[in-house]
């Protein structure tokens, strides 16, 4: 062992599970090594560094249940509104979609109808600017039937007796 | 939770300096705890599947912490150097302990120890420095025997030959060791 490096020795084991047995041959290896020296130098000062880090502790604050069930509280809400939130983006799809349904249906039944109804004294306000011959005129070459003189003088008497 | 929560926040504070981080740790530990309540089965103790709970946690956190790629001599404080210097004339080991050089050196812990992996700061403090066996820790993070050997060897390398580095700084430091293994 005394010509035998010890750093794989040292970095397989902690250093306080090292036996009496291990620990002799590490000083009488030590004596003529430097690296190994060094090597088990260090891994003294890790072991070292590390307990005094593991004795350090700290206690929690006396607020720290009160925090926890705080955080606990938020992040149960928060899973409740994830799980209802598909729920109301379904509802509100379908609440958007029946609004469009009835704005359809609103503009069909008032606005379209009141354009016809728009358009009616459109007609005979035109028809009023053609004098009655031109009517009857009109109407007997559309019915391809001739109007008779007894049919175009009563209505022009007509005319004129309203007037 | 007032039962166990002293016993959380002590597991958490041996990875976390930070009282923001070990809350935070011990806080997440616990709302786990409760949202996971109902897959503890009563087969083991409620302090084992805690202790678990918060290996795992602390890990976590671990991993997502910045981690230094190298403890340069340069990073060193005064008080640090020091206590190197001191370490190495044997002055600061069983004689002159005094708690600000305990802070100081756990303090030099934290940052040699933010070099390693976070798997193996996990391994290395719970064996080195706990003193708790491979079994123990395979039994907290739920590893393989050899993986936690494994982890151990190579975190106790790494910190070994970070402190080297650091020791290596003073040519006349092996003089230093021989005067302090001779008063010894």
């Amino acid at each position: 062992m005394r010509n035998e490096h010890i750093i794989n020795l040292i970095e397989n084991t902690p250093l306080a599970s090292l036996s009496h047995d291990d620990l002799v041959a590490i000083q009488a290896h030590t004596e003529q090594c430097s690296d190994c020296l060094r090597a088990f130098q260090a891994a003294q000062i890790s072991v070292f560094l590390l307990k005094e880090r593991a004795a350090e502790q700290l206690e929690p604050s006396p607020f720290f249940n009160t925090r926890v069930l705080a955080a606990l509280r938020e992040r149960q809400t928060a899973n409740q509104s994830w799980t209802w939130s598909p729920l109301w983006r379904a509802a509100g799809a379908l609440a958007s979609s029946m609004v469009a349904t009835v704005a359809t249906l609103a503009v069909l039944t008032f606005i379209i109808p009141g354009n016809q109804v728009a358009s009616g004294p459109q007609i005979s306000s035109l028809s009023n600017s053609y004098s009655a011959e031109e009517v009857l005129l009109n109407q007997s070459e559309q019915l391809s039937e001739p109007a008779s003189d007894a049919q175009v003088l009563n209505t022009i008497y007509e005319e004129e007796a309203v007037r | 939770m007032r039962r166990y929560s002293p016993r959380v926040f002590r597991f958490a504070s041996k990875f976390f300096r930070q009282r923001s981080l070990v809350e935070e740790a011990a806080q997440e530990v616990f709302l786990k705890a409760f949202t996971e309540l109902g897959s503890f089965e009563g087969r083991g103790s409620m302090e084992g599947w805690l202790t678990r709970i918060t290996t795992n946690t602390c890990l976590n956190l671990l991993r997502s912490a910045k981690r230094r790629p190298e403890l340069t001599v340069s990073d060193l404080t005064e008080d640090e150097t020091n206590w190197l210097d001191n370490k190495l004339t044997a002055a600061a080991t069983e004689q002159h302990q005094s708690s600000e050089r305990s802070l100081v050196a756990s303090d030099l812990a934290a940052r040699v120890l933010q070099t390693l992996t976070p798997d193996d700061q996990l391994v290395i403090t719970l064996i080195d420095g706990e003193e708790a066996s491979v079994k123990d820790v395979v039994k907290m993070t739920g590893w393989s025997e050899s993986k936690v050997k494994v982890h151990a060897f190579r975190a106790r390398r790494r910190m070994r030959k970070a402190i080297e580095k650091l020791l290596i700084r003073e040519p006349g430091w092996n003089k230093s060791l021989a005067s302090s293994r001779s008063s010894e």
